[in-house]
């Protein structure tokens, strides 16, 4: 067997691969080149014709259309049955295909697990005539804003990203004022001083909901500290289980926290109460109060309705089209209605801890909206003033508020300043109460 | 007295007909009882199959998402048709394909950012080749070396593969003008691949897994080293008397079977994505289903072509279902698994054949 005469066979294939790589490359340079002349000559004959364009338009505005009836779409990246992220997304659908139903048409496709797929979905759903498409997952920005370009008569609208274009807006609605006045009850329930957080994603998301959520615990416990132990997925009930059973077996904590897309940790809570060892707990996305009757304090909802309820309506009234998207982005908080504090819709404290957290005082002073002072408010009392300071136009409080140092001691906001939306969005920092750290590199 | 018995012979001769008659029966098979499942839903299924076949095969929306999705798969079925003509069992396509996506993104953003597009985009596949290659050379050499199960061994590369990525988003790589999301940052213009216009097709890998399916069809077919391949896949030992050095078939069949799925994981991310990101978005496990359209396909890269292609519309037609009728993706899952299980199990009517044989007591001689 002549080794050479195989290495030369080897060298032969990696070569085709090579020259095959390098034709592909050379052809698209000349294309390319090609196409840049070619665009050059039809770009002076453009320019004019849309200097007329211009001219006519000014004479004549563009009468706004109003679309008679609306087919709107929404691409969901999980089940319907998650009961946490596409759950929320899908009930707000049904809100608004209810309220709408004399012009509305709506559509849902669940469990798109990936980019590419996504792609594919729109097409499908363009073909079918679907006038406005709604993606909610991070993983669909780029896809749909490829689609945006691509399909100009259409509006989309992307939850959770960054990228918008004239056909294109997004939309978000943020827990992490409600994680603050969860914080302040867990905060007070504590009794080993020791507040577990089971957490999603290491991403500036679920970073200031904790955060927040630490920001609360501390105002009304200095001495409480969070531990935060990662899952790293978005659903995963099993590993959720476990980390909750670490966080109360290992590191004595007896208030738990989360951000996952299962009841499991809430469950967990109630197996502990049940055995004789009270864990509590707040329900996350959805109402989860079924799960733990005897655990589930309150929690964090969400309204996505709110805001497809007011984008479906302004595209109706021909508000928004499909050449004014480029700076509609929706950040909505508890002012827009789009959270609710609470274990069930309109049960903000579950009942059976109103008496204990009506007992437990706080030692500082509020000032309420209309300018009274408060001396020493209960937890529970303190958590209603501070709903309704979040709720006003306005807002005279955000729990983003200097002084707030991370854990290494840094001064991170200086007294009386609040973070303002770049750089909550872009937080990648604890705060000094929790214990844990951020994963640098995944998991 | 006659009694009748029931014997399975093996069969060494199969009739061309009936090699492409059983796996349409076999498809046959699956549709009848997917077909049950439409009923209990309400939905008359020869229209719901008449729907799916038209949307994936027939219409331009269907092949052009069934070409995007031909690509990966062909590249990585070519690959693994090499790996396991000499009987290696390569299932680490998955995560050769990120080694090449990850090839591409430190060529794109990092090592060659900014140079023009006719360096920058070879060197992409260059790269992507190796890293896939290097990443299938180090369960190529266990097994040569220590006779670790390449099963294994290619199986946990993927997770490690995976992991890699992710460390790469969350961390070192992770996107400068993202707002901290755990993606890199986009190509520039340079490193994307052209796409044939209104579609996600990114021609020049499409043409490289063109140009390879007759290449390695005569590699096998032709070479000596391909013929090496064959006999090794064959009997190891009698490779061994016949003087084949073992190792080197090894170390050669998983680089070609590892580059090329390289190759593919530069399409996927210079073509589509245009960043590294999740593992599960970047390939929706396109190197475990290149390991059926390779088996359907008998090892033959000429096969490939229709095998790759039939999938890529069985991917887009569990998504038509999903989106036409509106069913559960659940039924989608088993529409796919069902069709995958009976014609991976029809493959034994190929092998064997089943015999009545009434035998009677005077003689055992069969009669029919």
């Amino acid at each position: 067997m002549s080794m050479t005469k195989n290495l030369i066979v080897v060298v032969v294939l990696a070569a085709i691969c090579a020259i095959a790589g390098f034709a592909g490359g050379w052809f698209l340079a000349w294309s390319r080149a090609k196409s840049t002349i070619a665009s050059l000559e039809s770009r002076a004959a453009s320019l004019e014709l849309q200097l007329q364009q211009l001219q006519q338009q000014q004479q004549q505005p563009p009468p706004t259309q109003k679309p008679q009836k609306i087919k709107a779409a929404w691409i969901y990246i999980g089940p319907v049955e998650d009961y946490g992220w596409t759950y929320g997304h899908d009930r707000g659908r049904r809100i608004v295909a209810e309220l709408f139903k004399d012009w509305l048409e709506v559509h849902a496709v669940p469990d798109v697990r990936d980019a590419s797929k996504c792609a594919q979905v729109i097409d499908k759903l363009v073909a079918e005539g679907y006038q406005v498409i709604f993606t909610t997952s991070f993983e669909f920005m780029d896809v749909t804003y490829e689609a945006a370009k691509r399909y100009p008569d259409v509006i989309f609208f992307h939850c959770s990203g960054y990228k918008r274009y004239k056909n294109m807006g997004t939309y978000f609605a943020d827990l992490y004022q409600i994680y603050y006045l969860n914080g302040l009850i867990a905060g007070a329930l504590t009794k080993t001083n020791r507040v577990g957080y089971v957490a999603a994603h290491p991403i500036p998301e679920v970073i200031r909901h904790i955060n927040a959520f630490a920001i609360g615990v501390k105002e009304v416990n200095p001495k409480a500290k969070v531990y935060v132990l990662w899952i790293h997925e978005w659903y995963a009930p099993d590993k959720a289980r476990e980390l909750a059973e670490t966080l109360i077996n290992k590191y004595n904590c007896d208030v738990l926290a989360f951000t996952e897309d299962s009841p499991a940790v809430v469950e967990v809570c109630q197996e502990y109460y049940e055995k004789g060892k009270p864990v509590y707990v707040f329900s996350h996305y959805s109402p989860m109060l079924n799960y733990g009757k005897d655990v589930c304090v309150s929690g964090q909802l969400v309204h996505w309705e709110v805001i497809y309820e007011d984008i479906l309506l302004k595209i109706k009234q021909g508000i928004y089209n499909t050449t004014n998207l480029e700076n509609v982005d929706y950040w909505w908080l508890l002012r827009e209605g789009a959270v609710e504090l609470g274990c069930d819709y309109g049960v903000p404290i579950n009942p059976k801890f109103e008496s204990i957290l009506k007992s437990i005082r706080v030692n500082e002073t509020v000032v309420l909206p209309n300018g009274t002072l408060v001396e020493n408010p209960s937890v529970y009392d303190l958590v209603f003033i501070r709903l309704e300071q979040m709720k006003q136009d306005n807002p005279t409080f955000d729990p983003f508020t200097g002084p707030i140092y991370d854990q290494d001691g840094n001064l991170r906001v200086p007294p009386g300043e609040r973070l303002g939306h770049d750089a909550l969005w872009t937080m990648d920092w604890f705060v000094d109460n929790v214990v844990g750290e951020i994963p640098k590199g995944g998991g | 007295m006659k009694k009748i018995r029931i014997r399975v012979e093996r069969v060494y001769e199969v009739p061309l007909w009936l090699r492409i008659v059983i796996p349409i029966i076999a498809i046959l098979v699956a549709l009848s009882i997917i077909a049950i499942i439409f009923l209990i839903q309400g939905i008359n299924p020869i229209i719901a199959y008449a729907e799916i076949f038209h949307d994936a095969f027939l219409t331009t929306y269907g092949i052009k998402f069934n070409v995007v999705k031909l690509i990966p798969l062909l590249l990585c079925s070519l690959g693994l048709s090499v790996a396991f003509k000499a009987n290696v069992w390569n299932i680490g396509a998955e995560g050769q394909l990120l080694m090449g996506a990850i090839a591409a993104t430190w060529i794109a953003l990092f090592k060659l950012k900014g140079y023009p597009s006719y360096i920058v985009i070879p060197a992409m596949y260059v790269l992507g080749f190796i890293f896939g290659a290097l990443w299938a050379l180090i369960p190529a050499l266990l097994k040569a070396k220590f006779e670790v199960n390449e099963i294994i061994t290619t199986l946990m590369m993927n997770y490690i593969a995976m992991k890699l990525v992710l460390f790469l988003i969350y961390g070192p790589w992770r996107g400068t003008t993202t707002w901290k999301y755990p993606i890199t940052d986009e190509f520039p213009a340079e490193a994307q691949l052209p796409l044939i216009p209104g579609t996600l097709i990114h021609w020049p890998s499409l043409l490289i897994a063109l140009i390879l399916v007759p290449v390695i069809y005569l590699f096998l077919k032709r070479t000596k080293i391909g013929y090496e391949i064959s006999v090794f896949g064959l009997n190891p030992n009698a490779a061994r008397y016949a003087g084949i050095n073992k190792t080197k078939v090894l170390v050669i069949v998983m680089l070609i079977s590892g580059g090329l799925a390289g190759i593919a994981g530069v399409g996927e991310v210079a073509g589509i994505h245009h960043r590294l990101r999740y593992p599960s978005s970047i390939s929706s496990g396109y190197g475990y289903t290149a390991i059926i359209t390779t088996w359907l396909a008998k090892l033959n890269p000429l096969l490939l072509l229709p095998t790759t292609f039939f999938f890529g519309g069985l991917l887009v037609g569990g998504d038509v279902i999903k989106i036409d009728l509106r069913l559960p993706s659940s039924v989608v899952y088993l529409f796919n698994g069902l069709i995958l299980t009976s014609l991976v199990s029809s493959d034994i009517l190929l092998r064997y054949r089943i015999r009545l044989l009434v035998v009677g007591e005077e003689d055992d001689k069969c009669h029919s």
